[in-house]
């Protein structure tokens, strides 16, 4: 097979599914794009040494995890003064009770029950992408990739105190978010 | 008793390190205190639960354009 037909057939094998895995854990289409883009490349130009103890699939979500985890990188270096901003002073009064405006309240729903709706991973999908970057990259980490404490501080080179800040924020906001969006509307 | 009283703030911080397994002796105690008497505090423990299980199960199908795709193809071809 010449090699720009096994390039075809791997992109068009392969190109939607890592495509759909990249854009859940970042934040847009294009960045998604240049991801999937340099899984290939990178997987190409090592395909001589790729031994096929693991499947070809395997191979290339491990390269795309990768290339994801080295993005989260690059990003907090340069984003670490916002880890100081908080965004979600708002939801505790002066004696740090919820205030009115942002305490939760009831769903109504059966909290053990998965959501399966299309409508549902949409909303959650947007108040996701609507955290802040170092909160989105530590809560996909944690809670989509089971990644460690420990692994993600190393990632994104934060303190564990500034982790588990991040965590707080990012759970704080999603909830908000999903109430306004998904429960009221 | 006011070193045994938390603010929700302080809870659901405390919340998150419970639900990570990083919460220690006397947190817990300071917590399971405060969850006893908030249900605001309760309520936000369900609702992040239940969100931290759906996040591994969004689903989206979106596609790579023809154009992206050509052009992945392209600059492989050019290695």
């Amino acid at each position: 097979m010449g090699p720009s037909l096994q390039a075809n057939e791997w992109v068009d094998k392969y190109g939607d599914i890592l495509y759909n895995y990249t854009l859940k854990r970042v934040s847009d289409k294009g960045l998604a794009e240049d991801i999937v883009q340099d899984t290939f490349l990178s997987a190409w130009k090592s395909r001589e040494t790729y031994k096929s103890d693991a499947s070809e699939k395997t191979w290339l979500f491990a390269i795309c995890k990768n290339k994801i985890i080295d993005h989260y990188r690059k990003k907090s270096t340069s984003n670490v003064q916002y880890a100081e901003i908080d965004t979600t002073s708002h939801f505790f009064d002066e004696a740090e009770h919820w205030t009115r405006e942002d305490q939760p309240n009831e769903w109504g729903i059966n909290y053990h029950q998965p959501v399966e709706t299309k409508e549902f991973y949409g909303i959650l999908d947007y108040c996701k992408k609507k955290l802040q970057e170092l909160q989105h990259s530590v809560f996909v980490m944690k809670y989509m990739d089971d990644l460690s404490a420990e692994e993600i501080c190393k990632v994104l080179n934060i303190s564990s105190s500034n982790y588990w800040v991040l965590i707080h924020r990012a759970k704080l906001q999603l909830r908000k978010c999903l109430e306004l969006n998904w429960i009221n509307s | 008793m006011s070193l045994l009283n938390i603010s929700c703030k302080q809870a659901t911080y405390l919340i998150s390190k419970k639900e990570q397994r990083k919460i220690g002796l006397f947190d817990r105690l300071t917590l399971r205190l405060h969850l006893g008497i908030c249900s605001l505090c309760r309520r936000f423990e369900k609702q992040t639960g239940f969100i931290i299980k759906q996040a591994k199960h969004t689903h989206t199908e979106e596609k790579l354009s023809e154009e992206v795709k050509e052009k992945i193809v392209g600059s492989i071809s050019k290695l």
